[in-house]
């Protein structure tokens, strides 16, 4: 990711309402709408849930310019939804979900080149946990949790 | 968005599909179904008609079960999933290098461009590596630098066409940082500056494995009266210039003194 890339992911972020997690509700709402099948696979509280997910996002900003540490993170990540059992093909919605949230969430404020931004971004770090979902299906095929 | 303009070249469509199942049938794809469907579907869209133009909606039809009805404003699914596979053929051709053929997904289109490969793909580490460095305005106002951005990603485009030159971009620069392995040979540099519509284009070609020193240098002018159109002409002005001061032959090669 370039500084320009880096820069609108930031602002996008920065236009969020500070500890507000309805964003982040919106986009579970979102998510199950769009894939209701991955409903199931969360069975603590979406509350909760939420807070993990705005907490994932603000690391994920504060981590740009450091690669290393969000490929680490994203495939450790991803090795664990594996035993949660989410599939590569969920990665699609999740993607939809996100850029609806910030369009619901921003408006106009969302523009073309964060919207560009966020694409790129995601493309990335799914790519990542989906790297960190085949190693772990390698070496633990039959691990189980929740989400 | 359409793809009316990138129609693939002329590449036999056995040679096409037989590339498409070799890719599919990695690991890269296997489990990957959905972006499965997506490949094979924009690849027979091009294969299938001599002017092909998928838009996002035919592919949130075909591939991912959305209504007819359904708006891609509000589920982007597609573009999420556009952005994911040029990710994944780029990582895939780096895991397995062409040997005839690769496929292009250029950015805001869906039709597959079918590239041929002549003769040995380029290796990782080969002499001709060249970083380019996001081009910088000298300007205040934010509009020159997103001129710049858009013309640094013209640039490598028209670059990453050499078969033998190894482009490297800013983010694989930083990403490559702290690894073992070859450094890149060259490092692009430049600056724009502007004066109402014309702008002035200063760019540095630098030898890293010669102590830093300028390999070539140039100024370039433009006229802003369409902003892509001068970004094309520029870059392709800047690539015939790069081709001539690194000796490239016409198949991107580097000549044999």
């Amino acid at each position: 990711m370039d500084s320009t890339t880096i820069r609108h992911l930031r602002e996008s972020i920065a236009l969020l309402p500070v500890g507000d997690l309805a964003p982040a509700n919106e986009f579970y709402r979102r998510l199950f709408e769009l894939a209701p099948e991955v409903r199931p696979l969360f069975k603590r509280d979406i509350g909760l849930q939420a807070k993990k997910f705005s907490d994932m996002l603000a690391w994920v900003i504060a981590n740009l310019e450091h690669p290393d540490e969000l490929c680490r993170e994203m495939r450790a990540l991803g090795a664990r939804h594996t035993g949660y059992g989410v599939q590569v093909n969920h990665y699609a919605p999740l993607g939809s979900a996100l850029i609806w949230m910030f369009q619901r969430s921003l408006g106009d404020r969302f523009t073309p080149e964060m919207d560009e931004a966020w694409m790129e971004a995601y493309a990335f770090l799914s790519l990542e946990a989906e790297r960190g979902s085949r190693e772990a299906a390698v070496d633990s095929p039959t691990q189980r949790g929740s989400a | 968005m359409t793809g009316p303009g990138a129609h693939p070249l002329p590449l036999d469509a056995a040679i096409v599909s037989q590339h498409v199942d070799q890719a599919l049938s990695s690991p890269l794809f296997r489990k990957a179904e959905r972006q499965a469907r997506f490949l094979r579907f924009v690849v027979d869209v091009a294969l299938q008609s001599p002017e092909p133009t998928i838009k996002e909606s035919d592919i949130g039809i075909a591939v991912y079960d959305r209504r007819s009805d359904y708006d891609p404003r509000t589920d982007p699914i597609v573009r999420v999933e556009a952005a994911r596979l040029r990710a994944r053929l780029r990582e895939y051709y780096e895991v397995t290098p062409p040997e005839r053929m690769r496929i292009d997904i250029p950015k805001g289109r869906y039709i597959p461009q079918f590239i041929p490969v002549a003769g040995k793909p380029a290796q990782v580490g080969s002499g001709l590596s060249i970083l380019v460095s996001p081009f910088r305005s000298l300007t205040a106002d934010p509009s020159d630098q997103t001129f710049c951005d858009g013309l640094t990603e013209e640039v490598v485009h028209q670059l990453a066409q050499d078969r033998q030159l190894r482009v490297i971009t800013q983010s694989a620069a930083a990403w490559l940082e702290g690894r073992d392995g070859p450094k890149p040979r060259y490092v692009l540099e430049a600056s724009v500056r502007r004066a109402g519509a014309e702008i002035r284009l200063t760019l540095h070609l630098i030898e890293l494995t010669d102590g830093g020193s300028t390999h070539f240098s140039n100024i370039y002018q433009a006229t802003l009266d369409d902003t892509f159109a001068a970004q094309e002409r520029l870059a392709a002005e800047i690539r015939g210039d790069l081709a001539a001061a690194l000796h490239l032959d016409k198949e991107g090669r580097e000549r044999v003194h």
